[in-house]
This record gives C-alpha cells, structure tokens and sequence, in this order.
C-alpha cells in the first residue's frame, strides 16, 4: 500500500517544492521581522504621528486572511500597475502580513521596560543609544523570543497559501504529485514531513535562544565576598 | 547677558547656588501642577520638601532635573540654563547631549528604585562608569565597589536586584547615582516603596551623606527626618510652595493654615 519507490521517481519535484518553500518563507519572515521592527519603532519614536497609521495597519494583518492578501497582491497589482511574479508576491504577502504581528511583539517587548529605567539611564548622562543597546535590547530580547518563534512558526506554515497563487512550492508540487500518480497518502506525508522539519529548527532555534537570554550568569566579581548567583 | 533677560523676568543667578529656579511652572494639559516656583540651593545645604500627595513634589524635583521639561520660567544648575536655549529671541529646547551636560552635576534616586534587572548590583553602579566615563572593566569595578562599600554593599555585589531587599535596592540605587560624582542629589520618596522595618537603613546612608556635605533635595514624608537633618523644610500644597524655613520653625510654629492641617493628619497617623 504505501509505496516510498513512488517518492523517489518525484524527488525532483519534492525537492524544487522544498526549495521555493524555503526560500519564498526565509526572506518572506526576514522582510516581516525587519519591517515589523520599522513599524514598532515609528510607533515609539512618534506616537501621535504614527501610532493611529500603524494600529490600522496592525489591525488590517490580523483582521484579513493572509489569502486575500495575496490574491490581492498578485492578481490585483496588475490594475495599479504592480505586477509581480507569484513567488515575489508570495514572499511580499508573508512579509507585509507577519510584519503587522511583528510590530505587535516588538512594542510589547519595549513597553515591558518600564519607563524609570530609561529615566535613569538618562539621569547619569546614558545616551539613548547606549540605553537602547544596553538596557532595553537585552532585556526585551527575552520576552520576545517566544513569541516571535511562535510567529516565525505560523507564518511557515501559513506559507502554503502561496500554492494558490500558483507558486511551485511543497503543497502545489505535492499536489501535482497526486494527480499524476493518483496516490493521495506518500506525498501529501512526505510534504508534512518536510514542513514539520523547517519547524522543528525554527522551535529548536527559538528554544537555544531562549536558554542563551535567560542563562546569561553574572560574570564574577572582581573582588572577594561577592557571591555569585544564578538568575533564574 | 542678552540670552538670560529674554528667559527669565530675574537675571541669572549671582550668588554661588548649585540649583537655581525662577518663576517655574508646569501643567499636565489643563492642570496646572507647578505655580511660580522659585527655589535655590547653597552647596552642602539639605532641603526637604513635605506636602500632601498631588500636591506637585514629584514633578518640582522631575522639573529640576528636566525629566519633565518646565514650561515657563528657568532653571540652572551651577548657573547653566536648564533644557532650553535662546535662539534669535526665541526659547528653543536645547539638544539632549546638552541637557546631559548641563545636568551632569545631579544625581537622582527614585522612589521605585528603577535598578536594571538584568544586571548585578555592581554591574547597575558601573554601567554608567564604563557607558559614559569611559572607564575600563577593571576600574569601574574598583570604582563602584568602593561605592557599594560606601553604602554597605560590597557583599551583595554579584547578586542581581531580585535577589536584594527593597532597602538593599535603594542603596545600590544611591551608589550608582554617586559613581556619577555628582554635587548634588534629589531623592523622590526614597523610603516611600519600603517595607517600615528597612527604612532606617536608606536614611542612615543619606544622614551619612548628609554629613559629608553633600547637596541634597529630599521629597519625604519622614517628619522625624526631615526633623534632624534637613535645614531647610519646604512645604507645597497646590503646586505652590506655601511655606519654607528652618524644620524647627516650620514644624514648632506653622504659619499657614494648610501646614498645620498638614502637620495635624500626620500626627495623629503616627501616633496610634
Ligand atoms: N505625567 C503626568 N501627566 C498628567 N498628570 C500628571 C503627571 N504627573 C503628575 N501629574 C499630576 O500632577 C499632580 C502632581 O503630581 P506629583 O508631582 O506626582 O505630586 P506629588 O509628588 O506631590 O504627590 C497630580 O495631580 C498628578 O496627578
Ligand atoms: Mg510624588
């Protein structure tokens, strides 16, 4: 019943669907991280210029299927002169869509500092800089690792929206697949299987990243009767 | 002096004061916070300033230090403009690298301590060593263990501020703002946020401040306190400054009504 040679004679199209996943997902979350940080950071830096422009924007990502989004991109960028290949639409649609949940863990994570601290900083003369990289990083790098793994998760497997578009990625080569052999079982798992993988490296990732933050032990006193202690 | 007349109705300060305010006021949109303060402070003087919650402590301390920017008047620190600078007739902000300078000489310790979780106590005294002064590893942590040594400290110098008492935190907080060097320091409520059997420790190490000569600018509600070392008590109600003067005069004959209500509800709070 279960035939793994079938596999073998697809390779060629499993793999060329692995690959166009891999890639259309890595630059589509690389784009939703970096244009989440954008957004966040305008946010903060100006509230009342843009905070109102960035919560609709926020708003829009999580009120709208990620679907319509890319239906829009590709087969609506053409009338407003806009035309994109669907797998630069599918890499645009992860990325705009994911940026608006980005800019959400990324606030989150600079809000959680409380404001006294930067007061403080600033009092002993830290520049802003200083205290971005010094006291606000460090310690927001913390809180957002969960949730940004988790996000970085979704948007993977979110990603398998793209095959409606017409991208040849894992689910559209898997189902091509299935219409040419008729077997319905061996890819469709073959393709989990492969998803399940690029998660798993990203929980895992996620999972190191975590452990390295929250480990991070005092470095020993330099004189005696310190006593080192571990942060939990 | 042109820049000074254009942004104060009073001429810069001539006496030797360490902080000098004209005329300040402050409003939160429509509330008016501060009204017309004027404050100086001599070297080495202690001030206290007393009044009842709201009444606007917080932000005359928060003014002084431009970590809310006043809204008329002026402030100095060793007879440097505050914050704002005049520019063809017209006050402007001035940048924030030169409200650092111009603030450089002040420390300030908050009611909440504001300590940075991610760091040891020591690592809190020697950020700014190393951010700001450029000191290396090595000296800055000779530097702040004599700090934390001068506050009582230097065995809690590994531990992360979780780990320390409220009142340990208050002191790591005094040291990392005296690694600064600074000639004069303001204190919001510095026992406000502590537990009553740990606010003794916090004071003994200001009185010992105190003692050594140190400019200083208290927000407190520790009568007694305020009582044995200040030299002069200021008390505020409304966002004004209603009465000010020795604490013997002010607490043995108040002349307002307010402070003698005042003096009245604490006493009776403290007396059962
Ligand atoms: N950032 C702020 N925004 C709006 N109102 C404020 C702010 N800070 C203080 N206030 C108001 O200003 C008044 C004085 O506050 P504060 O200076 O903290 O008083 P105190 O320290 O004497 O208790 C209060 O009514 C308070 O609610
Ligand atoms: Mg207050």
């Amino acid at each position: 019943m279960f035939d793994i040679t079938l596999l073998w004679e697809v390779r060629g199209l499993i793999l060329q669907g692995f690959w166009n996943t891999l890639w259309i997902c890595f630059t589509g979350c690389l784009l939703a991280l970096s244009l989440g940080l954008v957004l966040a950071a305008l946010r903060l830096a100006n509230p009342r210029l843009f905070g109102y422009p960035v919560a609709c924007y926020v708003e829009l990502c999580r009120g709208t299927p990620l679907l319509i989004l890319l239906f829009l991109l590709y087969y609506g960028g053409p009338s407003i002169g806009l035309t994109l290949s669907a797998s630069v639409a599918g890499v645009m649609g992860l990325g705009l869509y994911g940026a608006g949940y980005f800019a959400e863990i990324y606030r989150g994570g600079f809000k959680s500092i409380p404001k006294g601290q930067l007061e403080a900083a600033r009092m002993l003369g830290i520049s802003r800089w200083h205290a971005l990289t010094h006291i606000q990083i460090p310690q927001m790098a913390r809180l957002i690792v969960p949730p940004g793994t988790n996000q970085l998760i979704i948007l993977v497997k979110e990603s398998a929206l793209i095959s409606i578009i017409s991208v040849d990625d894992l689910t559209k080569n898997a189902t091509t697949i299935v219409n040419q052999t008729f077997q319905v079982i061996e890819p469709y798992l073959a393709v989990a299987l492969l998803y399940w993988l690029m998660i798993e490296l990203i929980a895992r990732g996620g999972y190191a990243l975590e452990k390295r933050l929250a480990n991070r032990q005092p470095r020993p006193a330099s004189q005696q009767g310190a006593t080192p202690h571990a942060h939990g | 002096m042109p820049m000074a007349d254009t942004l104060s109705p009073s001429s810069p300060p001539r006496q030797k004061s360490i902080v000098e305010a004209h005329g300040i006021s402050k409003q939160f949109g429509d509330l008016e916070v501060l009204t017309d303060i004027d404050f100086s402070l001599a070297p080495s003087e202690v001030v206290c300033v007393i009044g009842p919650s709201g009444s606007g402590k917080s932000t005359l301390l928060r003014c002084l230090a431009f970590l809310e920017p006043y809204d008329h008047g002026s402030v100095y620190i060793d007879g440097q403009l505050l914050g704002y600078e005049d520019r063809n007739g017209k006050r402007v902000r001035t940048s924030e690298k030169r409200v650092d300078d111009v603030r450089a000489p002040v420390g300030m310790v908050f009611q909440h301590f504001h300590l940075w979780p991610h760091r040891t106590a020591l690592e809190n005294v020697t950020e700014a060593l190393r951010l700001v002064n450029g000191l290396s590893r090595q000296e800055a942590d000779t530097e702040g263990m004599a700090m934390l040594e001068q506050v009582g400290l230097s065995d809690r110098a590994g531990h992360f501020p979780e780990s320390l008492s409220g009142g340990q935190k208050q002191r790591v907080a005094i040291a990392r703002a005296l690694a600064m060097k600074p000639r004069v320091m303001f204190f919001d409520e510095p026992t406000s946020a502590l537990d009553p059997e740990l606010v003794g420790e916090v004071l003994d190490v200001m009185k010992k401040l105190a003692a050594d000569g140190m400019t200083m600018v208290i927000v407190t509600h520790e009568m007694g306190f305020a009582a044995n070392v200040a030299n002069r008590v200021i008390f505020m109600d409304q966002g004004r400054v209603v009465e000010s003067g020795p604490p013997a005069t002010l607490f043995r004959q108040p002349k307002s009504e307010r402070l003698q209500q005042f003096l009245n509800t604490w006493r009776e709070r403290n007396i059962d």
